[in-house]
């Protein structure tokens, strides 16, 4: 009897587990495809900065600098700029198990980084402005300015580009 | 060795006979000693800077470098006896004999110059700097604010993959260093030849014996194609860093 009970409760208290285990796994797996998916989306969105700034930069090094590259380059960095915050959801970081350039710093000292990506888009918006000005002389001055906030963010938040 | 310019110089030991103590011998000269100094300075200034974030320096170093490398290459054209790559660069049968006479800790003849596989090592070590100045034309940094004199002409991908194998590059040059390095120490400790001090003076001090015959000795080349080579190497160089704008 014991000996039924015991073949009966076993198969069920194993699936039981198993259900819950699955459950949790399946919960751990979803938040961890969602964390890739975030990385890789902040990867996309970086890389579109990426591109719009390597545009920009061969305009500005130029003796012949094309001002309509220089100006789409800026829109999209404007443009993009001010989401930058929202790529960087919690648990997105080192921890992911995904590679990501992305130090836990983010997280833990969150009001610096925040004020460093708020200091990007102020200066990303006054690239806009000054590139739809059309001054090169004053485009190139803030085109340092404006790299300069994304040097100062990436060295504390950034792990070194391999 | 075969020499390209002048006379094959007997060595002449001042005493008429044969001298049996060792004879120093001219085996590099300035230009190669220079050359040679330049790329252990550029090399290292390079990899400091560009780990410091010091971009600006990094990229005006690697045109820096160019201008070496090209110098070095010309003078490997036309040089002297011992810089060329005609004299340096041997066959198969030559490496290998020699070789094979290294790890049998057999005698081999006195080189004046790069023996058969030091001057490989060589050909690999002014390739590897070559490509790693190439790659560096073209590359732009993952955020697109740095990028090399060259890549405006390319996409910011291929930029990026540019960047991506000059990184490899860099470490399969440091390889190429190490084992550099490894057969110095080997002449050193093995062998008891002092290959630092020769690169340092240009002279070697070399035992002349009835055993290893006459010494064909370096043979300089004539200062004004020191002046030529230095000129375009100066003038690529400068060039190099306004990205080669006509």
């Amino acid at each position: 009897m014991s000996q039924r009970v015991k073949t009966f409760a076993k198969p069920a208290s194993t699936g039981l587990c198993g259900l819950v285990l699955a459950a949790i796994l399946g919960g751990l797996a979803a938040e961890a495809a969602d964390m890739a998916t975030a990385i890789k989306d902040r990867q996309a969105h970086f890389k579109e900065i990426g591109k719009a700034t390597k545009a920009m930069v061969d305009q500005v090094k130029s003796p012949t600098p094309t001002l309509a590259v220089i100006q789409a380059s800026a829109k999209t960095i404007d443009s993009l700029a001010p989401q930058l915050p929202s790529w960087f959801p919690a648990g997105s970081g080192p921890e992911a198990g995904v590679k990501t350039g992305a130090k836990a710093e983010i997280w833990t000292k969150a009001d610096e980084f925040k004020k460093d990506a708020a200091a990007f888009a102020v200066e990303a918006h006054k690239f806009d402005m000054i590139a739809a000005g059309g001054d090169i002389g004053a485009i190139r001055m803030q085109a340092q300015a404006m790299g300069q906030t994304c040097k100062t963010c990436h060295q504390t938040f950034r792990q070194k580009d391999d | 060795m075969t020499l390209n310019i002048g006379q094959t110089g007997k060595l002449d030991t001042g005493e008429g006979e044969i001298s049996p103590a060792p004879a120093p011998v001219r085996v590099w000269d300035l230009p190669v000693r220079l050359s040679h100094g330049l790329f252990i300075l550029l090399i290292v200034a390079a990899w400091w800077t560009e780990s410091h974030g010091q971009m600006d320096w990094h990229i005006r170093i690697g045109c820096a470098l160019i201008g070496v490398l090209i110098f070095r290459l010309l003078w490997g054209l036309f040089g002297g006896s011992t810089a060329r790559f005609s004299a340096f660069l041997r066959g198969p049968v030559a490496v290998v004999g020699y070789a094979r006479k290294l790890a049998r800790g057999e005698p081999t003849d006195p080189s004046i110059g790069h023996n058969p596989m030091g001057g490989w090592s060589v050909a690999a070590l002014l390739g590897a700097m070559t490509g790693q100045v190439c790659l560096g034309l073209f590359s732009v940094d993952t955020d697109g604010l740095v990028s090399g004199p060259l890549a405006d002409r390319v996409s910011f991908d291929q930029g990026r993959f540019a960047a991506h194998w000059h990184g490899v590059l860099f470490n399969i040059l440091l390889g190429l260093i190490g084992l550099h390095l490894c057969a110095i120490a080997f002449y050193a400790l093995i062998r008891e030849e002092n290959l630092i001090s020769a690169m340092l003076t240009g002279e070697r001090r070399i035992l002349i014996g009835p055993v290893s015959g006459p010494i064909n000795a370096l043979t300089s080349a004539p200062i004004w194609r020191l002046g030529l080579a230095a000129v375009i190497g100066l003038t690529v160089s400068l060039w190099a860093g306004t990205g080669f704008k006509v």
